[in-house]
Parts: C-alpha cells; sequence; structure tokens
C-alpha cells in the first residue's frame, strides 16, 4: 500500500521509464542499468491523479540539486525531474585540496541516489539541446521532449575562449571540478622543483564563479610549493583592479606567509597564450612563462541560458531574474527560473548561497503552482571558509535582505564580514560546513 | 510515542508529502532553512549544533546574545546581526515546533 501510493505520488508510469533511463536507481524494482530508451513525450507526462504539477530541473549541481529537494519537501504534490549530463555530482568546494594532495577526488563525488529515493526525485541523465521558454518544454539529445508547468535552471558556468589556447589541456582552469582537476594536481606534482620554475594562476575580471575562490587557491598551492617544491614561485594575473574580497586576509597572506612565493600583480587580464611554450601576454603587454599554467578564463552563464535566449544581464553573460522567486526577466519567459551562477544578481556566486537561492525558489515555485504569491520578504546568506594554509582557515559570510525599493536581495552591513585573520579552528569547522552543506543539498 | 512520530514523518516524506497542501509557505520556514547550509535540514543535522525541537525562547535568546556582540565576533554573530527581531522570533518559532529526528 505504502509501496503503491509511492508510486502514484511520483507518477508511476513515469517512474519506471525515467529511472530506467536513468540508470544507476537504487530500487532494482523501479529501474535498471538497461540501455537508455528513447522516451517519447507522452510516457513522461504523469497520469496519476496525485500529481498536481511538474516541475524540471536543468542541472544536478548545488542550486539545481537543492531545488529539487525542496520542491519534493515544501511543493504540494509536484513531480520533479532533475535533467543532469553527469551521473555524479563532483563538488568544486573544497576542490583546490586536491591540487594540494589533501583531498581525493571521491572525496568530492556526491551521487543523486538519495535524491531518488528519499525525496521521489526521477532523474534524467542526459543533454539538454532545446529549450522551449513559452510552451516550457525540453529537448534532449537522444530527441526526448520533457515538459512541465515550470523550469528551473541551474546550468552553472561557462568559460570565454582564450585566444591561443584550442584545445589545448596545457593549461587547466580547474574551475568546473573534475577532469582537470586531478590534471592540474598531476602537473603540479611532476613539476621540477627549484629556483626559475614558476606555477601562473590567472584570476578573471568579475564576475566569476566562488570570489575568494582564486585567492584561496593561491594560498594554498603557495603553501603547497614552499614545503613540496622549494624555491618555486607563484605567479598570480588578476585581471582585476585588486584584491576583489577578503582583501585584508589575503593581501596580508600574500606579503607574509607568502612573500617569497607569490609575484601579485593586478590589473593583468591575459588576453593570448601559447600552450607549446607555455606563455601567457597580458593585456598591459607583459608575457609570463610557467611551468604549470591554471589559465581560469573569464566566465558566463552555462550554455543553455544562451540557448533559450535568457543572458540579457551582465552584457550578455548571465540570466536576469527576479529574486523573489528566480523568474526570468525576459519578456515571455516568466516560466523559467534561474538559480545559482548563472542567474545575474546582487549575491556572489557560490554553492553556499546557490542552495538558499534554490530554496527560495522552490518556495516560491511552490506557492505559484498553488495560486500564491511568493514570499514578499526573501532573505538569503552566504559563508564559506578559505584555506590560507594547509592547515588553517578564514572564513567569510554576508546575509542578503529583499529590498523592494531596488528590488534587488541587499547586503546588511553588519552582517558582511570576513574572519580577523586565520587559525586551525577555522579550519576544522570548515569540513563542518562542507558535510553539512552537502547534505542539505544531496541528502 | 516518539516512535510513531519519527515513523508519520518518515511516511509523511516517502508518500511525497500528501499533505503538503498546508505546508506551502509555511511561517518562518523559508527564513529558517537559511540555518540549513549548517545546521542540517530542518535544523536536523549533520552539521553544527541540532536546532530542530530547541525551545524557541532559547534559540531566540541565543540569536540575541550572537546578536549583541557578547558572543563575540564569528561568523554566527554576523549572521545573526542580519536579522531583524520578528524574523529571529519566526526563526525560533520554527525550529521549536520541527521535531528532532535521530540521524
Amino acid at each position: 500500500m505504502q509501496r503503491r501510493h509511492f508510486l502514484n505520488a511520483t507518477g508511476a508510469g513515469l517512474a519506471t521509464s525515467l529511472l530506467a533511463a536513468c540508470g544507476g536507481g537504487s530500487d532494482p524494482s523501479l529501474g535498471s542499468d538497461a540501455p537508455q530508451p528513447v522516451i517519447n513525450h507522452s510516457r513522461v507526462t504523469p497520469t496519476s491523479t496525485a500529481v498536481k504539477s511538474r516541475v524540471i530541473v536543468i542541472g544536478g549541481g548545488m542550486g539545481g540539486a537543492t531545488v529539487a529537494k525542496y520542491l519534493r519537501l515544501w511543493g504540494d504534490a509536484i513531480s520533479v525531474t532533475l535533467v543532469e549530463r553527469m551521473p555524479t555530482y563532483t563538488s568544486n568546494i573544497m576542490s583546490s585540496m586536491v591540487l594540494s594532495g589533501q583531498r581525493s577526488m571521491s572525496s568530492l563525488s556526491f551521487s543523486y541516489d538519495t535524491l531518488r529515493s528519499k525525496y521521489g526525485i526521477n532523474t534524467v541523465f542526459g543533454d539538454v539541446v532545446a529549450i522551449d521558454p513559452v510552451a516550457v518544454k525540453v529537448t534532449l539529445a537522444n530527441g526526448t521532449t520533457l515538459s512541465a508547468d515550470r523550469i528551473v535552471m541551474a546550468p552553472g558556468i561557462g568559460f570565454d575562449s582564450v585566444p591561443g589556447l584550442g584545445s589545448s589541456n596545457k593549461m587547466p582552469h580547474a574551475w568546473q571540478a573534475g577532469p582537470q582537476t586531478a590534471l592540474l594536481a598531476s602537473q603540479l606534482k611532476a613539476m621540477t622543483a627549484g629556483l626559475n620554475h614558476n606555477v601562473v594562476l590567472t584570476i578573471p575580471k568579475t564576475p566569476y564563479r566562488c570570489p575568494p575562490g582564486p585567492y584561496e587557491r593561491a594560498c594554498l598551492i603557495a603553501d603547497w610549493l614552499k614545503v613540496n617544491k622549494p624555491g618555486s614561485k607563484l605567479i598570480v594575473l588578476d585581471a582585476n583592479p585588486g584584491i576583489v574580497t577578503e582583501v585584508d586576509n589575503f593581501n596580508r597572506a600574500f606579503t607574509t606567509l607568502y612573500a617569497n612565493v607569490i609575484q601579485y600583480h593586478n590589473n593583468a587580464e591575459v588576453i593570448q597564450v601559447n600552450p607549446t611554450d607555455m606563455t601567457l601576454t597580458t593585456d598591459m603587454g607583459e608575457t609570463y612563462h610557467g611551468d604549470v599554467v591554471n589559465l581560469i578564463p573569464r566566465q558566463r552563464a552555462g550554455a543553455l541560458i544562451a540557448t533559450a535566449g535568457l543572458n540579457n544581464a551582465t552584457e550578455g553573460r548571465f540570466a536576469g531574474v527576479d529574486v523573489l522567486s528566480y523568474t526570468s526577466t525576459v519578456a515571455g519567459a516568466d516560466k523559467i527560473h534561474i538559480i545559482g551562477d548563472a542567474s545575474a544578481t546582487t549575491q556572489p556566486k557560490a554553492g553556499h548561497i546557490a542552495n538558499q537561492e534554490a530554496k527560495v525558489c522552490a518556495d516560491a515555485v511552490s506557492r505559484i503552482l498553488t495560486g500564491g504569491t511568493p514570499d514578499p520578504a526573501p532573505v538569503t546568506n552566504s559563508a564559506c571558509y578559505s584555506t590560507i594554509t594547509m592547515s588553517q582557515a578564514s572564513w567569510l559570510t554576508a546575509v542578503f535582505q529583499y529590498d523592494a525599493a531596488s528590488a534587488t536581495m541587499k547586503t546588511v552591513t553588519a552582517s558582511s564580514a570576513a574572519s580577523a585573520s586565520w587559525n586551525g579552528d577555522n579550519f576544522s569547522e570548515m569540513g563542518t560546513w562542507f558535510k553539512a552543506l552537502m547534505a542539505d543539498s544531496f541528502a | 510515542m516518539q516512535r510513531t512520530r519519527i515513523l508519520f514523518l518518515a511516511l509523511a516524506l516517502s508518500t511525497g508529502l500528501a499533505s503538503a497542501q498546508a505546508q506551502v509557505g509555511q511561517p518562518g520556514r523559508l527564513l529558517a532553512s537559511n540555518c540549513f547550509q549548517c545546521h542540517g535540514t530542518n535544523g536536523n543535522g549533520p552539521g553544527f549544533d541540532t536546532l530542530a525541537g530547541k525551545s524557541a525562547s532559547e534559540i531566540y535568546q541565543e540569536l540575541k546574545e550572537f546578536q549583541s556582540g557578547k558572543e563575540g565576533n564569528g561568523i554566527m554573530a554576523r549572521h545573526a546581526m542580519a536579522y531583524t527581531d520578528a524574523q529571529m522570533q519566526l526563526i525560533a518559532n520554527w525550529f521549536a515546533s520541527q521535531a528532532q529526528t535521530s540521524r
């Protein structure tokens, strides 16, 4: 009886076909590892009366996983289908510690099993090739069409191409955790120690994913070089006028702890690279050589945002949204919501706040689908820890309250701060924070 | 009794929240969800202190102490400084209404 009820609630016909398609479902009665069938549109439309509305979530990162979970927790019998390219999520948060050899790639891997088994979320693994914002339809590369009452997009970021780089993997960004993270770690490990051996790390113009992230990575690599590759230098080429956040801590770390390791250059935007001789040229006309180059290009919303015509903000890089519901501000796309790094808001692009944007969106969608209106006064928060050394961390936080006059999320000044310094206690708390945040998003 | 309640909650969850209509837009819940990233979904961990099932007055008093700076200048103090008194009361009341589940 309970089983029957569960199947009804998730759309029985739907669950069987979709879960079979995703493979690796934890319940053998619901799915199998059979080859992915082509699912036609009619079969993914729930027929059960228990399902009151349907939402498709595109992208299973921090924002997408969280919004799927909370739509199921808070919504009124919403059938949720999460469409994601990869069978598991690799966390960007903590991924710089793979470079310092302190974490494994597997420790950053999170599956969608709990979202399926505990919350009844349907997962479809595949590439989305088209979105119709007006008809609220999604087309996958295998020809499947999905339709719903609402679509929530959480496609994360994409990168600008860097002149000269081509398809070379010699200058990884490692800014979407995955194979590039492991590649950069192996390049660092293989590097020859000593004078005149350099690592170059480049920081793109804002807005980019995780504002303190590149500086945190610089600190971590510098500390690792001191121990493992003594005499080597880290050249930081920052396209911005200066350190963009947590200035006191990073500036102090760069000029004290790492005075003999880090050479920091501001206003140094990389405009050309040569992966054969491992050089980078900046807009100031200077050329730098690196034995290892961590090239983090300028960023934009994940490609699907432009594909769907939703990139109407930040000079066409990101998606404009109404932060009460994360609805697109593109005319006619009022059933499409965009959360996380792909959206253009006053909030930082980072996993912790993507999780909270997801909850605001899930609450708003749940209300809208039952005839209501979004909460008129949402609050979101950002918090993170930065590794200043391999065993000490700082923290950075801010809370945002909705400001009706500007229709934006406004930083509460008193809440916006960084730790006065860094220490081992913060490093330990960072581990607790990561565990809690990932559980709130994926479990 | 407690066990029955946990079972009921588990059932409600696994059945896709049949009674969800009453849950949509619950007062205080969206505000309180700002705490979930570090204190667990519904304040039930894993993470820092469990908040589910604590008394509303205790949670409210702790937030006020953080806000006043008596508890130092840490990350929780900064968070507490962001909320109005009415928001803190909503948050405290919502966590107090949650069952503490064993995890």
